[in-house]
């Protein structure tokens, strides 16, 4: 029987799989943590820094994929060729049985990195039991460890995936063997070529272990989301075995949605599981055709729904722009984890990463008025345009005209501050004027010289001339300080408006703007005045002195365009 | 009393035996599985009032994502500050409107819609207007709108969860 041989060659396949998957379970156990503070960098730690940490990964991951297409293909072709039919019906059960628990190994494993991908997955898939009637909330609840998935549901999938389920899967294997070797299970022992059938499950045996480590060898490992942030954006989809109930979804909404998602595969299960029964040999029984259609139905329709989901996915612009962000994140995060992540876990590593954390607090509390490297609206700022801020040509250009809409035009500050090289429009014609820079060379040193206030050591080298330096520096003292305060001194004696230029744009000034502009050390008392409405509010009741840290020095560095520290 | 002494010495293990797995099931048994059960029993708790932002820092009629910074406890861990959940915030004047980003569907993120104004989720294709009401896809109900107020310049939201994919809203703490 031809196909019977190919069972034999599945089912030594599936035994090849879990062996691997037994072997390099034990030895990821060996280094993987299971909280969530820790699941995430241990895996980090087995996948790029232990070494032969990822080969063993790898392996693990592809094995587990294999044991399901491994199983599933057994059922479909042991329907096909009728291999459910009495004596042989225990095996059979034990096939589907083997083909669930191979699922519910995917299911669990997938959350035990702690990572997006397996997150989200595993917080839709919950509250799609969460549907279930009766005890649909209880068990959701005793699978998540609570209302929300979080240490317990990560302890509980650990102990499913490690104990649980490859018990009751190494007991359904070892129990088909045995049916099959007695007799019940499969008809190899009474064909004539015993030892060409056994030679063929050894060779399908080395052959899976073979592949298993040449994809883990070519993929260099398994992949590896950023760790789960339950307050993300993530556009969450299943493992690819489950991509056709995903599928299904599409065609049930409403009160609908669990028995069309439910029903429709629990059928197809039931369908196959009573196989032994509805195929037995009566009297009456129904063309073999008609008894097969059905399962050729489901496992076609399983496959074509699942590329139906993954092709609909490929062609939506605005999953690729999520995938891609996500991606970007994960690339983040894993570069991030190479120097170590802190005890309270990889979220708080990316909270302190001042690129991560001051991009999104930037975003947040910055945007509304300000716009830099792409965040904020530019026809809705009111604030100073901050790309180049600090740099001579950005200074260059605001000093010469402080009203244009991205300095001060569309703020409270608009009409405060003189060009230094314009004659004012409401100035008389009669009365002198003298422009604060004599030519475009001094202005050019001025400029100069008000960015190298902002100068960080580790900044790159700014060649200022010593003669540069001394004729802005006595720009600044006699002209600007009319109104500007310039190591705390200028001619208002502290009651003007106009900010201090000593250290302007360096890491303490930007911090000190942000929690407060309104000190000597920025923009002095009169900037929090309420005649100047929409004025810089203080962040420091709002922000964490280290957060304000945080986006002071990814503000100041993308100002610069220089990388941040 | 039995004469064989085999008989007796056979009662009285089973008598033991049968004493120790009572005791055993009892004084074990059950501990263990209150223990697994203990998940369950986790029941609604109360919306916590959450400092949001600024009021100044929402532009008029423009939905804004905010994450909710508050104590966050999670078996045996306690976070102190991090970011509890997140909201849609859109501003009306001095008063302000709050949606839960979890859609009511499955609990992705609702994130807003590339091309017309609302959200959409980025797992089944819900799809909500601007004032959070559904509009297309599988999801069951409106956004989750939640209570806010707005004390001296500040947004101060009560966060809440609720059960998902079924068509009323119950709080899940």
């Amino acid at each position: 029987m031809g196909d019977t041989r190919w069972l034999a060659i599945l089912r030594a396949s599936v035994a090849a799989c879990f062996a691997v998957l037994v072997l390099t379970g034990v030895t990821l156990m060996t280094a993987y943590a299971p909280s969530p503070q820790s699941a995430w960098a241990s895996v980090h730690y087995l996948q790029y820094v232990l070494p032969g940490g990822w080969l063993v990964r790898g392996a693990h991951w592809w094995a587990a994929q294999a044991l399901v297409l491994l199983s599933a293909s057994h059922v479909a072709i042991g329907a096909l060729a009728g291999a459910y039919r009495k004596p042989r019906q225990f095996s059979w059960w034990l096939s589907l049985l083997v083909l669930a628990l191979s699922i519910g190994e995917g299911i669990t494993g997938g959350l035990l990195p702690w990572d997006q991908h397996g997150w989200w997955a595993r917080v839709v898939e919950g509250n799609i039991v969460g549907l279930a009637p009766v005890l649909g909330s209880w068990l959701q609840q005793m699978m998540a460890g609570g209302t929300e998935l979080g240490a317990l549901g990560l302890a509980r999938a650990h102990v499913m995936h490690v104990v649980l389920l490859p018990a009751a899967l190494g007991a359904a294997l070892w129990a088909r063997r045995s049916l099959e070797r007695k007799g019940v299970g499969g008809a190899t022992n009474t064909s004539s070529s015993r030892f060409g059938a056994l030679e063929r499950e050894v060779v399908a045996a080395a052959g899976i272990v073979i592949a298993v480590s040449a994809l883990a060898w070519a993929s260099r490992g398994a992949p590896l989301d950023a760790p789960a942030d339950p307050t993300s954006e993530y556009p969450a989809r299943p493992e690819w075995f489950l991509l056709t109930l995903f599928a299904l979804r599409e065609f049930f909404h409403g009160a609908g949605e669990f028995w069309g998602t439910s029903l429709i595969p629990g059928a197809a299960a039931a369908y196959l599981a009573l196989l032994p029964w509805i195929d037995a040999p009566r009297p009456n029984r129904p063309n073999r055709v008609l008894l097969v259609a059905p399962v050729v139905a489901i496992f076609a329709g399983a496959a074509l729904l699942g590329v139906f989901a993954w092709r609909k996915d490929a062609h939506d612009k605005q999953f690729i722009k999520q995938h891609a962000k996500a991606e970007a994140r994960a690339a983040a995060a894993i570069q991030l984890a190479m120097v170590g992540v802190p005890p309270a876990g990889p979220l708080e590593m990316m909270r302190r990463d001042p690129e991560l954390r001051g991009h999104d607090l930037f975003e947040q509390h910055c945007a509304p008025c300000h716009v830099l490297d792409g965040l904020g609206d530019p026809k809705k700022a009111t604030a100073t345009k901050l790309d180049g801020w600090g740099t001579p040509a950005w200074i260059a250009e605001m000093i010469h005209d402080p009203d244009a809409p991205q300095f001060f035009g569309r703020g409270p500050y608009k009409g405060e501050m003189p060009s230094v090289d314009v004659r004012p429009k409401d100035r008389p014609a009669s009365k002198p004027w003298k422009p604060m820079v004599k030519d475009e060379a001094d202005k050019k040193a001025l400029a100069e010289f008000l960015a190298s206030q902002g100068d960080e050591p580790g900044d790159p080298a700014r060649a200022l001339e010593d003669a540069t330096r001394a004729t802005a520096e006595r720009i600044v003292q006699e002209r600007c300080s009319t109104c500007h305060l310039y190591k705390g001194q200028g001619d208002d004696e502290g009651s003007g408006l106009a900010p201090e230029l000593s250290r302007y744009g360096s890491l303490a000034w930007t911090r000190a703007q942000i929690a407060n502009p309104a000190t000597a050390e920025t923009y002095r008392e009169g900037a929090l005045d309420e005649s100047r409405k929409k004025h810089m509010p203080r962040f420091d009741s709002d922000l964490s002195a280290a957060d304000i840290d945080l986006v002071a020095r990814w503000t100041r560095a993308h100002a610069r365009a220089i990388p941040v520290r | 009393m039995p004469d064989d002494p085999k008989t007796s010495r056979r009662g009285a293990l089973k008598t033991i035996a049968t004493v120790g797995g009572v005791v055993g099931c009892g004084a074990l048994g059950v501990p263990a599985a209150r223990l697994l059960l203990a998940p369950a029993d986790i029941g609604a708790g109360a919306g916590r009032w959450t400092r949001a932002l600024r009021l100044d820092a929402l532009h008029e009629g423009e939905p804004k994502r905010v994450s909710l910074i508050a104590d966050r406890r999670d078996a045996w861990t306690l976070e102190k500050a991090v970011e509890l959940g997140a909201v849609w915030l859109v501003r009306g004047g001095e008063t302000v409107r709050a949606w839960s980003v979890t859609c009511p569907h499955l609990g992705c993120a609702v994130q807003q819609s590339g091309t017309a104004p609302g959200f959409t989720c980025p797992c089944h294709d819900s799809s909500f207007d601007p004032e959070g009401r559904r509009l297309s896809g599988p999801s069951p109900r409106d956004l989750d709108s939640l209570s806010t107020r707005v004390e001296t310049g500040v947004v101060l939201v009560e966060y809440r969860r609720f059960r998902q994919g079924i068509p009323d809203r119950v709080s899940v703490g």
